[in-house]
């Protein structure tokens, strides 16, 4: 029977698939404007589109007050909570800077994967942006082994350089 | 060299920033909301940035109508990441998030390609499976 986690887990992994797709029709529309533009076009229909599912989600909760999903606690969120989106944007610069640097794309995104990692691994311990804290177990950095050293194995091993 | 090495590794850290602000953003005004917001916020603040640089060299006609579905997925996918961070801490859901984006990225570069993937990389897709599973053990949250 699937537990409550395992349904999260394969819900990251199914958007994380979502991710490439994403990233691939986004590459579609950089290849016709620069990557800046491109993020900008994709943030508006974005922001379009979440707009639609927020007054949907809202339809279907009927006046329940959790429009736009499942909040998990009340209360004003911080100010600078609202701020994702900048940092957002940034990474499409940071990327476009990297890729085309003497690392090229499969050394880019490695690199990058790894920050990822590291970062959210800090965030855990630590709770950055006034999350829980989560202790890591050994399990924990066995996950990360399997997954980095397969991403990379993903990345450097086209066979055809 | 060194300096794009650090700057590809800072990428991932404020890809993690922004998936750690919205994810906490969710847990108080839930996914999609947190998504609405990174979406309008990124598209505000794009909007100052390319208007302060100028050249708006952009023709909307021009696009194959294929570029614009990523704008729509990643309406849907911001939200998955924020609901992600929040319900499965920022490591694992940036561990889940790379699994499935490498694994579906390997279909599309063989579908796209016509690349057949090399054992190698099939020993990666296994791996990042294998990652998957074991990621399925509850975790405590001691706070």
């Amino acid at each position: 029977m699937m537990t409550r986690r395992s349904t999260d887990c394969l819900v990251a992994f199914a958007g994380g698939m979502g991710l490439a797709v994403m990233v691939h029709c986004n590459s579609l529309a950089a290849q016709h404007t620069t990557p800046a533009f491109a993020s900008w076009v994709a943030h508006g229909i974005g922001a379009v589109i979440a707009l639609l599912l927020v007054a949907v989600a809202a339809r279907a909760t009927h006046g329940a007050g959790a429009a736009g999903g499942s909040p998990r606690e009340r209360g004003p969120p911080p100010v600078w909570a609202y701020l994702g989106g900048v940092p957002g944007t940034l990474a499409v610069i940071l990327a476009a800077v990297t890729v085309n640097s003497r690392l090229g794309l499969a050394g880019a995104v490695a690199l990058m994967q790894l920050g990822q990692v590291l970062f959210g691994l800090v965030d855990d311990v630590v709770g950055l942006f006034s999350t829980p804290t989560r202790r890591i177990r050994r399990i924990d950095l066995l996950v990360a082994i399997c997954i980095l050293s397969g991403s990379a194995m993903i990345i450097f091993g086209r066979g055809d350089r | 060299m060194i300096i794009a090495t650090m700057l590809a590794v800072f990428n991932g850290v404020v890809v993690s920033t922004s998936r750690g602000l919205n994810g906490r953003l969710s847990e108080a005004v839930g996914p999609l909301q947190a998504s609405l917001w990174n979406h309008t916020v990124g598209f505000g603040f794009l909007t100052v940035v390319l208007g302060a640089i100028g050249g708006w060299a952009f023709d909307p006609l021009a696009l194959p109508p294929g570029a614009y579905l990523g704008g729509c997925l990643g309406a849907l996918l911001v939200a998955v990441s924020s609901h992600a961070v929040s319900r499965l801490g920022a490591m694992h859901a940036a561990l889940l998030l790379i699994g499935g984006q490498m694994t579906a990225a390997l279909v599309i570069d063989g579908a796209s390609r016509g690349h057949v993937p090399t054992p190698g990389r099939w020993l990666g897709v296994v791996l990042i499976l294998i990652g998957i599973y074991l990621s399925r053990m509850p975790s405590r949250r001691p706070s």
